[in-house]
């Protein structure tokens, strides 16, 4: 039996809405620290929104109202001392399509650090190394640091992106479908590495395969038009279900 | 809206094989009960026959839900569903075989006249055969309370076993001369109680199957 973790980010009673829609109600949710968290459900559902309300993404969103609160480390994100980019810097995020800036592999990584203000080689070099280690990248780009990051196959473009994020020393790791457009060699590269990184971040994830939820998260949250239908450890929500919604969409008797 | 109509067809193809072998269990039992009754020996044959028929359809059954593990990648309570086949056509054919038992008991015990009563050794042949109908019924409907209710006729087999084995020594002790026969009879027996078991694990899978939880329906 798993015992219970400490809990990183506590969310209490978040709505959202986009203009007079509401995409979210009243969700109610703990994530639990150093573990895998997955979001799903069908399109429009609410889970990438609800990703990006944890490091406050939807702030760039014009017209977002958000209600109630998300507790990072105890401090609620959305209060006016927030300051967003040390939120961002320890909330990371990973994104669909793999992002990498126009630029050297080594210097989309140390783009974050020097952000903040680290100028120092040899410190940039151990940040660059450490990174791409546990994004498990550095073997295969060990010759080619200084090369364009565009030259990089779509499955190393999106472990560069994962790196990058890494190279701020995040807590938390977000990440929105970030294999759906990869190739099962690079998917299966990744969910690896997704193993690993948990033992030292909190990760969660947007999916919309529910075999790789079932395969890397340790919880597993259904998403069903803005509700929080059904929360719980990943072996029960795929094996034993309570809601018949959950049931239903797991076994793709609709969606 | 169903998305997945084909898998649902493909259930349904599984549940017919499933039915027939469970039928197909159920009528050799009451053909080798039939033998035992009469000696009638053509049963024999026949009961046999159907063994290879319930093999052939239990490799048939598992080839099909594992193909359907595999391609289908179910979930919840379908996975369950498909785990459980697997359990229902083991313990079937576990049955089966003690039905062939049961037949070739007859052709040798039918050399020479029963000493006693076999009436109990029948009610439980009989009670065998409604518990496995009953057993494949609750599977094929979903019905975890008609599982729990079957698996409880045990006792009654169990009860019948030991009563019928009692009677058995008590005869053997008055003739001695009919040890073979009466040995016979009580492996017999021990065979119909141990099909009660099987019939017991198999509505454990069906409670298993449609709540999502373990239980030990024989105390």
């Amino acid at each position: 039996m798993q015992e219970d973790k400490p809990v990183t980010i506590s969310v209490k009673d978040l709505d959202l809405w986009y203009g007079a829609t509401r995409a979210l109600n009243k969700i109610n949710l703990d994530i639990e620290s150093r573990s895998i968290t997955a979001l799903i459900g069908p399109s429009g559902c609410g889970k990438s929104t609800f990703l990006r309300t944890l490091n406050r993404m939807n702030d760039l969103i014009d017209g977002v109202r958000i209600e109630g609160s998300v507790r990072y480390d105890g401090r609620d994100i959305y209060a006016p001392e927030t300051d967003v980019i040390d939120l961002r810097k320890q909330v990371g995020m990973v994104f669909q399509k793999p992002n990498p800036f126009p630029m050297s592999v080594y210097d989309n990584i140390a783009y974050g650090p020097r952000v903040h203000g680290i100028q120092d080689r040899s410190v940039l070099d151990e940040i660059v190394e450490r990174s791409l280690v546990q994004a498990a990248l550095l073997e295969e780009v060990k010759d080619r640091l200084h090369k364009s990051a565009l030259g990089l196959s779509g499955g190393q473009q999106q472990r560069l992106c994962i790196a990058r994020v890494l190279a701020v020393e995040p807590d938390v790791v977000l990440m929105d479908e970030p294999t759906s457009a990869l190739d099962p060699i690079s998917t299966a590269k990744i969910e690896t590495l997704l193993e690993d990184l948990k033992k030292r971040y909190t990760i969660i994830i947007v999916t919309h395969n529910m075999q790789q939820a079932g395969r890397v998260s340790d919880k597993a949250a259904f998403f069903l038009t803005g509700d929080l239908v059904e929360y719980s450890t990943t072996k029960d929500l795929f094996f034993n279900p309570k809601d018949e919604r959950t049931e239903n969409y797991i076994s793709g008797r609709f969606g | 809206m169903n998305t997945r109509i084909q898998f649902m067809e493909e259930m349904t193809r599984l549940h017919h094989d499933i039915l027939a072998m469970g039928t197909r269990v159920e009528e050799d039992l009451r053909r080798a009960l039939e033998a035992l009754r009469t000696g009638n020996l053509d049963l024999v044959q026949e009961v046999k026959a159907g063994d290879e028929v319930i093999n052939a359809l239990q490799i048939k059954i598992e080839d099909q839900t594992a193909v359907l593990i595999a391609t289908q990648q179910p979930v919840a309570r379908d996975l369950r569903e498909l785990v459980t086949v697997f359990k229902v056509t083991d313990n079937l054919e576990r049955i089966g075989d003690h039905a062939v038992h049961l037949a070739k008991t007859a052709r040798r015990l039918a050399q020479e006249p029963y000493g006693q009563s076999l009436e109990r050794l029948e009610r439980m042949a009989e009670l065998g055969c409604t518990m496995v109908r009953d057993a494949v019924t609750a599977f094929l409907n979903k019905d975890a309370p008609l599982a729990v209710s079957t698996a409880k006729r045990d006792d009654e087999i169990d009860e019948d076993h030991k009563a019928f084995v009692k009677e058995v020594l008590q005869f053997l002790a008055e003739h001695p001369d009919r040890a073979a026969q009466a040995t016979k009879l009580i492996a017999t027996s021990s065979f119909l109680e141990r099909l009660g078991d099987h019939v017991t694990n198999l509505c454990e899978a069906v409670v298993f199957m449609v709540e999502g939880r373990h239980v030990e329906l024989n105390e």
